[in-house]
């Protein structure tokens, strides 16, 4: 990392850490301070948005490793999220077992069903593998359509999380929930990528050839990848599962393995914090849109064809994409470290 | 045994109908090496413009056709434009990714102009239907097998014949050599993408006039994939081979299947394909190999 | 490059804020001071249910500036609605909810079932009294804080039967119904009534190799011919289609090129049979079908229909001009989500309905839609009651056919029997 001027670093442990100054210890303090006292002055309905926001984190964080470190293209993740959140159902709702058995049952079945689709990226990558992925997420939805033990197209219920003997029933006790495991999955995440697997991971996005050649066993790490990225898509879709309390295949559609795609891009493909401004970035941008401009257009215009307001919402996120595509294909991870690095150089940051 | 008839008939007309947006696909894919994922959103547009042409403004169908044939050039132009030159020599993922958000703002922009979102095509074609033995086929499905291959013969051609279409093929196997040849690169993918446009305006309108114009064409563009997947996302001939196959295929092991398997069944034939495809034989039926060197 | 660096900047500082407004609207919170009674409303007004969602919003809104304007509000009171479009998207139906109860909204409508569906655990686990225009069993089987404003596509189907049997079947035995069904709640109602109840009514049903299995097809399909030549050569007496109307007027026309129909009779579910649907299949391939819909049509003569004419016509005349039936049934939503305040506020008062929180909730349940009792609506649709045990506030359907291109009323309300699915262990949980 870039440190400020003066600082060196004399041994190994001081080098590779995340946190390393006395500044940066007391930012992250302080930003944990605000996170955790979050449901003080949050009223309930923003709380959700937090929690929906944390639940897609997690998500995508598994996406980014997925696309973003080992250049495996993925547009199915909203059906490997179904999967887990349908297991969660299943085991907490059909087999009565406990919440935390749900939760990493529904990453584990997950991961596994990532591999299982994960295979064909021994042969084929870039658009053969994104198009295989598409077709995974259809036939995972088509299954939890048609397996009677699923629900059907009826749905499942699902009960309330509960550890022990607390059960998460309030929005703050889901936030808490939520943020805990988001905040270990990102810390994974930022650890997976600096160790070995992370290296080798990168090295196959590069040039998996010569990954091959220089000894990476692309099998191996494929699948690991795509185990990776899909458990936590699971674990992702098992809080989702307890935070909605009633799963319907309808709501994972192709547009949101699209919106997913998008996020990650939009946040930084490849870096740790991306995923983080890319999530908040689209699910503001979704609750703005729908809470306060879409009516406040419709009522503003009545001229128009009544619903067209509504219109607004993809084009303003299909626009985004390609403008953040065409002017900043970094992502907003990049603006953000030419940010820190303008502030550290100050005043001479050209 | 007329029902076996029946479904062979029916698979084929549904699977020129999959060939026919197919044929757009490759066309792009043939020239530029960009995968345009919001094909079936520009069908879908072009059909709601047949529908803005023949319905609100209520023009006759010579003077409605050419327009939306125009619209389509018009539409693809911009599209390469404004999206994909600025990202000539970006990874693959990006260009997937603009062409999905490009899909994605033409959905905002079908329901912005078009709010309701179903509708119906005034009836192009008469209502009758012909007899083959048993079995019956519309005259709408006869249409557009006979469009379908009419517009494979003429592409086919184009790219053989034709200098643009030599100069297509020679930009899809090296850009660098092409531009020292003086051929203008941003001129063939503009060429491409307004064929490619053009050719999903045709299938648009051929497909609306079927089953209405719903939000349906987006997925029914999303199965043209398994199509072209298995033909070879290069190949012409690929795709108009492929199509009547994926269709038969929907067609009988819906027929057959269904009453011992799930109910559904014939909507994740295409899917299961295309895993089953990219398994086994990943550059489809009639696709070039790429042979990658470090 | 400098032009680039500013766009980039430009569009930084946008999304920034776009990303500070809603703190900005987080912090404004309440405020008002004028005496409101407040209900969320969420329609599908665009996705891929627009063009039932978009009349259904315009009824709802309409109907309530009517009684807002003119009736001066409910018992004095003005009603004010908190409208969010859902867009058919799951997800976003709940934070829709969860935002109508932060708000202080007493009770939330929507129209679609599917949407239902995903927000009714949170209102159910908050207690948060909603009401679904279209609905499915599973909503208020096992009843709890859900009502159902018309009767299910379930009761469409047990109801159109009945006519069938009474009046168009004409051989002895029991007549052969094929089901085809949409892949969703839409259709699965249809398929559940059939299950439940088809020995008792003395009808015999086609199932597509196994019992239990329905036809089945989806709403993008664009050839139904494989289904039907199978359902052709089971010989059926009867068609029924749940679905909506680009399907159902795909599988008519694909019925009407194997040239079973005309030829056996087909009847569908209110959710399809729309103008929009004699469009798609064309007014002539679509002469005869029958359908059933919860409410009256256009220009009947019943005490409501005159306002609701006048204020089409003026707001949205695409509507009028179509003749569409879903801004009659959100009209008559409204009108009854107005009974229900207007008898809660007289039951319990202003005061404890204006905080807006769990003890409203229960009020507005407790005290105003379960005292509901013959509400006419205006004679819009049947007369509205609630009865203990069944959370389904309207129970009566007509049938109708189209004729020469356009939708006539052949019966007067027929009632839909109340099915216990939840004694089914088939039935989902």
């Amino acid at each position: 990392m870039s440190l400020p001027c003066g600082t060196r670093n004399y041994n190994y442990s001081e080098d590779m850490a995340i946190v390393r100054t006395k500044t940066h210890w007391v930012l992250l303090i302080g930003f944990l301070v605000i996170l955790f006292t979050t449901p003080l002055y949050l009223n309930n309905y923003w709380l959700g948005v937090f929690n929906l926001i944390g639940i897609t984190l997690i998500a995508a964080v598994g996406l980014n490793i997925l696309v973003g470190y080992c250049g495996q293209l993925s547009i199915g993740h909203a059906g490997f999220i179904a999967v887990g959140a349908y297991t969660a159902a299943i085991l907490t709702n059909r087999l009565e077992m406990p919440f935390l058995v749900g939760l990493i049952g529904a990453g584990v079945v997950s991961g596994l069903i990532g591999i299982i689709f994960g295979l064909p990226s021994v042969r084929v990558k870039g658009f053969y593998l994104a198009i295989t992925t598409i077709a995974a997420q259809f036939i995972i939805i088509w299954v939890i359509n048609h397996w009677g033990y699923t629900g059907g197209f009826l749905g499942i219920k699902v009960p309330y999380a509960s550890i022990g003997g607390l059960v998460f029933r309030s929005e703050s006790s889901q936030f808490y929930l939520i943020t805990i495991i988001a905040a270990l999955c990102i810390f994974f995440a930022k650890n997976l990528a600096r160790a070995k697997v992370g290296r080798a991971f990168i090295a196959i996005r590069d040039n998996d050839l010569a990954a091959e050649v220089m000894g990476i066993n692309p099998l191996y790490y494929k699948l690991l990848a795509f185990f990776i990225g899909c458990f936590f898509a699971g674990i992702a879709g098992a809080l989702l599962a307890h935070w909605i309390g009633f799963l319907n295949a309808e709501q994972f559609s192709f547009t949101e393995s699209i919106l997913y795609v998008g996020m990650i891009i939009i946040g930084g493909l490849g870096t740790s914090i991306g995923p983080i401004f890319g999530v908040i970035f689209i699910r503001i941008l979704q609750q703005v849109l729908t809470v306060n401009l879409v009516p406040f257009l419709e009522s503003s215009f009545t001229a128009f064809p009544s619903g067209f307001a509504t219109g607004v919402t993809p084009m303003l996120f299909g626009l985004v994409i390609v403008l953040f595509l065409i002017l900043e294909p970094r992502g907003l991870a990049h603006r953000w470290a030419l940010f820190k690095s303008a502030y550290r150089l100050w005043p001479f940051s050209y | 045994m007329a029902e076996l008839l029946q479904f062979i008939i029916t698979g084929i007309s549904v699977g020129m109908v999959y060939a026919l947006i197919a044929l757009g696909f490759v066309l792009v894919w043939k020239s530029s090496s960009v995968a345009n994922l919001a094909l079936g959103q520009i069908v879908l547009v072009s059909s709601w413009f047949t529908y803005a042409m023949l319905a609100q403004a209520e023009l006759p169908v010579y003077i409605a056709f050419p327009l939306v044939i125009l619209f389509a050039l018009f539409l693809g132009w911009v599209i390469e434009r404004f999206a994909l030159r600025p990202l000539i020599a970006q990874p693959i993922l990006s260009l997937i990714t603009v062409t999905l958000g490009i899909g994605y703002f033409i959905e905002g922009v079908i329901t912005f102009i078009w709010p309701w979102s179903v509708d119906a095509l005034p009836r192009l074609f008469p209502r009758d239907v012909i007899h083959i033995g048993p079995a019956v086929i519309s005259q709408e499905y006869l249409w557009v097998i006979v469009i379908c291959l009419v517009v494979f013969i003429l592409l086919s051609a184009f790219f053989r014949y034709h200098r643009m279409g030599i100069a297509m093929r020679a930009t899809a196997d090296d850009q660098m050599a092409v531009q020292a040849c003086g051929i203008p690169v941003t001129r063939v993918f503009s060429t491409s993408w307004m064929f490619a446009c053009c050719v999903a305006a045709i299938g648009g309108i051929l497909i609306s006039s079927i089953g209405g114009i719903t939000h349906g064409l987006v997925e029914t563009g999303l199965k043209a994939f398994s199509v072209v997947i298995l033909g070879g996302l290069d190949s012409f001939a690929g795709a108009i081979i492929a199509g009547p196959i994926i269709g038969l295929c929907e067609s009988l092991g819906g027929g057959y299947l269904t009453p011992i398997l799930w109910a559904g069944v014939k909507d994740i034939i295409p899917f299961v394909i295309i895993i089953i495809v990219m398994v086994i034989k990943p550059y489809g039926l009639f696709g070039e190999e790429r042979i990658e060197r470090i | 490059m400098k032009t680039k660096r500013l766009v980039t900047i430009i569009v930084v500082c946008i999304a920034l804020i776009v990303a500070a407004l809603p703190l900005l609207s987080a912090c404004d919170g309440g405020g008002k001071e004028d005496k409101t009674l407040k209900v969320g409303i969420t329609t599908p007004t665009t996705g891929k249910a627009a063009e039932k969602g978009a009349p259904m919003g315009h009824g709802n809104l309409d109907c309530f500036e009517y009684i807002n304007n003119e009736l001066g509000g409910v018992e004095g009171y003005q009603v004010e609605v908190v409208w969010r479009d859902n867009g058919y998207d799951a997800s976003k139906v709940v934070t829709i909810v969860k935002n109508f109860m932060d708000e202080g909204c007493l009770m939330y409508t929507t129209s679609s079932s599917a949407m239902m569906t995903a927000s009714m655990e949170i209102a159910n686990r908050a207690g948060f009294p909603g009401m679904a225009a279209f609905s499915s069993p599973i909503i208020y089987r096992p009843p709890q804080h859900i009502y159902g404003q018309m009767p299910d596509y379930g009761d469409d189907f047990l109801a159109f039967a009945k006519y069938y049997l009474d009046k168009v079947w004409k051989g002895s035995g029991k007549p052969k119904f094929a089901i085809h069904a949409l892949n969703n709640s839409t259709g699965k109602g249809a398929i559940d009534a059939a299950l439940a109840y088809a020995d008792s009514l003395g009808i015999e049903i086609l199932w597509d190799g196994q019992p239990g299995k329905a036809f089945e097809h989806k709403a993008d399909s664009t050839s139904e011919m494989e289904s039907l030549t199978r359902i052709k050569a089971m010989n059926p007496d009867v068609l029924y289609i749940s679905s909506t109307p680009a399907p159902t007027a795909l599988i008519v026309k694909n019925a009407y090129e194997l040239g079973i129909y005309p030829g056996i009779t087909i009847g569908s579910g209110h959710a399809g049979f729309t103008s929009a649907f004699v469009d798609i299949a064309g007014a002539d391939i679509a002469e005869g079908v029958y359908g059933v819909f919860p409410t009256v049509s256009w220009g009947d003569d019943v005490p409501a229909m005159a306002k609701m004419t006048e204020y089409v016509q003026k707001n949205h005349p695409g509507d009028y001009e179509k003749r569409n039936m879903d801004y009659i049934t959100c009209w008559a939503q409204s009108l009854i989500v107005a009974e229900i305040l207007r008898v809660a506020v007289k039951n319990v008062g202003y005061d404890v309905l204006a905080k807006g929180d769990a003890a409203a909730w229960k009020a507005i349940e407790e005290q105003g839609i379960q005292k509901l009792k013959d509400y006419d609506v205006g004679g819009l649709h049947g007369p509205v009651s609630y009865t203990p045990g069944d959370n389904r506030l309207s129970k009566s359907v007509r049938v109708f056919q189209v004729q020469g291109g356009e939708i006539k009323p052949l019966t007067d309300w027929i009632d839909a029997p109340v099915v216990k699915y939840e004694e089914f262990d088939w039935f989902g949980k």
